[in-house]
């Protein structure tokens, strides 16, 4: 996806794991699915430079679809479909 | 996908390398991994129960001068302790955690209440071996 089409993704559940350093943000969102629906978008915020290496291969083998991170000055937006 | 499991031999007292194991811990429990935890010789006096958390009695693996440092800079981080993460990884995933029989009478605990919460059962070496030929992954540390 461009940035500009995850900009304007409806996004279900946020998690506002920048508080966390690895493998913080990637346990905030392994707890964080199960609280939504099938097809819903979250969106997880990091300070932690891993979490956008380990949330597309966590995706990868949960069959969740990640879309893509938008990188904003000293953190990113992960954003990724429920399976 | 399929659960898949991983066998740790825990070895260590230490409170750096028992936080790693505290990490690892957590990828596995993002992936819902099955995990066995076998506490052998030196994690078995961590697992005391007058100890667990409190790193002051807790030695340090490697730069044992560095304890003070490197325990700053976890809390600077806001990075969970052992405890925490073990527990955290327990409350998500299958986390079983065995006390060996001889490692915990080493260091005068002979039955699970002398232990934290945390441990399941008291346990002889053979059944490590048959988690461990069993698992997927074998981490021993």
């Amino acid at each position: 996806m461009t940035i500009d089409e995850l900009k304007n993704l409806e996004v279900t559940k946020s998690v506002d794991a920048r508080g966390t350093a690895c493998p913080g943000p990637l346990l905030e969102a392994k707890k964080a699915i199960g609280l939504i629906k099938p097809g819903d978008i979250m969106e997880v915020l990091s300070a932690d430079e891993g979490t956008k290496v380990d949330v597309p291969k966590w995706c990868k083998k949960q069959g969740h679809d990640y879309l893509g991170t938008i990188d904003e000055n000293g953190y990113f937006k992960i954003y990724l479909q429920k399976k | 996908m399929e659960a898949k499991k991983l066998c740790l031999a825990l070895y260590t007292g230490s409170v750096d390398k028992l936080t790693a194991a505290g990490v690892i811990l957590s990828g596995a429990a993002a992936d819902d991994m099955e995990v066995d935890i076998y506490v052998l010789l030196q994690a078995a006096r961590a697992f005391r129960k007058d100890i667990g958390d409190d790193s002051s009695k807790l030695a340090m693996a490697e730069n044992p001068d560095l304890k003070d440092e490197f325990l700053q800079s976890l809390k600077n981080l806001n990075v969970k302790t052992w405890v925490e993460f073990f527990k955290e990884a327990k409350e998500i995933t299958d986390v079983k955690i065995h006390i060996c029989g001889l490692a915990g009478k080493v260091w005068g605990g002979s039955k699970l209440d002398d232990f934290i919460s945390l441990a399941d059962d008291i346990c002889g070496i053979n059944a490590y071996i048959t988690s461990a030929q069993e698992a997927d992954i074998n981490l021993f540390i």
